[in-house]
């Protein structure tokens, strides 16, 4: 009696170990549909509030002549006008929006500021300033960083050399304000420590961040000094990509530096490479802080990116509708990039599988 | 082979370069030891008796417009952790579900949320700050914040704002992290009757410990370094304003002149947490400037 009374608790226990979990909501819960769901939701609900909504806006904005500095226009409610996210308030919070920041009076043509964009010489001339700035500044990143990678790749028994590479990569983490700032002390003409070395080696006083000629160079140097950095990161990640036998076999065969180059080290070492030139690519082409505190865009408009331009239309001419929709523009150039970096990395993908 | 003489010179041109990269910062460096006379001093000083007084008034007060910097630094601090933690958190969940549910959507939602990350903050702001002043100004009308309070514009919206900043970057490279942890791991679990959390928390979490870290740390550094969101939507009153905005904001004094003994100090202060960053984690470096899509070594 009293063992079959112990063997039917142990048999009940047993069940109950085994079954009691899948009844239970939680686990229930857990192998259900809405478990990865619920996962998604916090990350889903960021997207929203953060992309989705702005972005909606944004596109909503650029089909509008709104403009915060000229008050006295009169500005209908957001109604039947491509700002969806205004029908999915509820109507207190519309009529309360609508009265205190009253929105906004439609463009004449819904693709007005987009024409007024392309017939802007001021936007034309940044963007061409900004391809500049790309252009030059990657080309001469890519070529000084390939080759100090490839020179520090033989330094894996180099003594201190967690420091030393500390010291070459700080530039690159420095925030942007504090390099743009020290920059203009060392660019200083009267006190500046570089035209006391300019002076000392006999040359003229040059005022780099307010002359013509020198505002633009003196603005490339530094962020080619920020960035040259990252690129011996990149070349130095290419390399460590190549396998070790393959090189080996190289060396035991002989083989020019140039073949080892072409058909070993680049086979391998290419993605990394070209991924590295992109997003240097991509954040060139976004610098905004470094200009707006080393010169503002001067002297003229010399510095001038196409960062900097949206920024003052958007926060000095206060002109919400104007710089929204070359916002719009800058956000397809920028989707186009990254589709460009995706394919990359993917190609890089299948290439190794 | 090459001979020992030859690996000395090597090693000694690699510190040199090294040494010539970080040359500009060690130049601010010396400056915020330099007393204001030193720092405009021509020729400029090399050798000079260090003090401790631009930082000591940098970080206490120095009068006249610019009031002490200690609560910009503990705004950066509250702010950068705080975001990026959060970050970490919502995208840990969401990294799972993207590498073992594959959802429909998830190459596209991966490139949406790198999209994110390549455009030019100018272009993002334009729209968030027209949304948050909307936002609040709604949250007013239907009675959920004071009249002169802010929500959005407070610090909730700034830690929002750079949770989101932080999320794409975090989402890549966890993802990438958990597919690398093989789903047997998962099996195994489940077949020894764990639930989903145990699988997410005590196998598939200590796992992907280095892609928290280097997360985390890049992440930092990001929202650390970062300017323009704070500049345009940072407030005295909510307590986001960070240590750039301080930066920016304190370069001229009240007499219009150049403070570059606070500029000085201040950057030195401001680029050790960086600096100490990258000593320390290295090895996360590749992984954490490529967003987490270039794995390995360096």
């Amino acid at each position: 009696m009293q063992v079959n009374m112990d063997s039917a608790t142990v048999m009940e226990r047993n069940e109950r170990a085994v079954s009691l979990p899948r009844r239970s909501p939680v686990r229930a819960f857990e192998e259900s549909k809405a478990f990865p769901a619920a996962l998604l939701t916090p990350i889903l609900l960021f997207f929203v509030l953060l992309n989705v909504i702005p972005t909606m806006w944004l596109i909503g904005f650029s089909f509008y002549r709104y403009n915060l500095q000229s008050p006295d226009v009169p500005r209908p409610a957001c109604v039947g006008g491509p700002c969806p996210i205004l029908f999915a308030l509820p109507t207190p919070i519309q009529v309360s929006l609508t009265q205190n920041l009253q929105i906004i009076i439609p463009a004449a043509l819904p693709v007005d500021n987009y024409v007024k964009i392309y017939n802007d010489s001021d936007i034309w001339g940044a963007a061409s300033r900004t391809f500049t700035f790309v252009a030059v500044g990657v080309t001469i990143q890519v070529i000084l960083g390939v080759l100090l990678g490839f020179l520090f790749w033989g330094s894996a028994k180099m003594p201190g050399r967690r420091l030393a590479l500390t010291l070459l990569f700080t530039p690159m983490v420095v925030t942007p304000v504090a390099s743009a700032l020290f920059w203009r002390l060392i660019y200083e003409p009267t006190f500046g420590v570089l035209n006391f070395l300019i002076t000392s080696f006999g040359g003229q006083k040059i005022d780099f961040l307010t002359s013509n000629q020198w505002a633009f160079p003196a603005v490339l140097f530094v962020d080619i000094w920020m960035w040259t950095p990252f690129m011996i990161l990149m070349t130095l990640a290419a390399l460590a990509s190549v396998p070790k036998a393959e090189l080996e076999a190289a060396e035991v065969d002989r083989m020019s530096w140039y073949k080892r180059l072409w058909y070993v080290i680049l086979p391998h070492g290419k993605f990394i490479l070209m991924l590295g030139i992109l997003l240097r690519t991509i954040d060139a082409f976004k610098t905004t802080d470094l200009v707006f505190l080393m010169t503002n865009g001067g002297p003229g408009n010399i510095t001038d990116l196409i960062g900097l331009r949206l920024y003052r239309f958007a926060f000095a001419s206060l002109n919400i509708g104007f710089s929204s929709a070359l916002a719009v523009v800058l956000l397809i150039i920028a989707i186009a990039f990254t589709s460009i970096y995706l394919w990359v990395l993917n190609a890089r993908r299948t290439s190794e599988a | 082979m090459r001979s020992q003489t030859q690996t000395r010179i090597y090693y000694a041109i690699l510190w040199l370069i090294a040494i010539l990269f970080f040359l500009p910062i060690f130049w601010i460096i010396l400056a915020a030891f330099k007393t204001d006379a030193d720092i405009l001093a021509v020729p400029p000083k090399l050798i000079f008796t260090p003090t401790l007084e631009q930082i000591n008034q940098t970080l206490f007060g120095r009068g006249e417009g610019i009031s002490n910097t200690i609560p910009y630094l503990v705004n950066s601090l509250i702010l950068s952790i705080g975001s990026v933690t959060l970050a970490i958190i919502v995208s840990f969940l969401a990294a799972y579900a993207f590498s073992r549910y594959k959802p429909k959507a998830t190459n596209f939602l991966m490139f949406l949320m790198l999209s994110t990350r390549m455009v030019p903050a100018s272009a993002t702001i334009v729209s968030i700050f027209q949304m948050y002043n909307a936002f609040d100004i709604g949250l007013r009308g239907i009675g959920l914040v004071g009249p002169q309070d802010t929500f959005f514009r407070g610090f909730p919206g700034m830690l929002f704002l750079y949770t989101m900043f932080s999320i794409p970057f975090s989402l890549w490279i966890l993802k990438g992290f958990i597919d690398g942890v093989s789903q047997r791991y998962d099996e195994t679990a489940f077949v020894n009757g764990a639930s989903r959390f145990h699988v997410l928390f005590r196998v598939v979490l200590p796992q992907v410990r280095p892609g928290l870290i280097a997360a985390f740390i890049f992440n930092l550094i990001f929202v650390w370094n970062e300017f323009l969101f704070n500049f345009i939507l940072g407030t005295t009153k909510s307590n986001t304003q960070m240590i750039p905005y301080a930066l920016a904001v304190g370069l001229v004094d009240a007499g219009g002149n150049i403070n570059w003994g606070y500029i000085a100090s201040l950057s030195m202060l401001y680029v050790l947490l960086p600096m100490i960053m990258i000593f320390f984690f290295q090895k996360y470096l590749l992984v954490g400037m490529t967003f987490g899509t270039v794995r390995g070594e360096v």
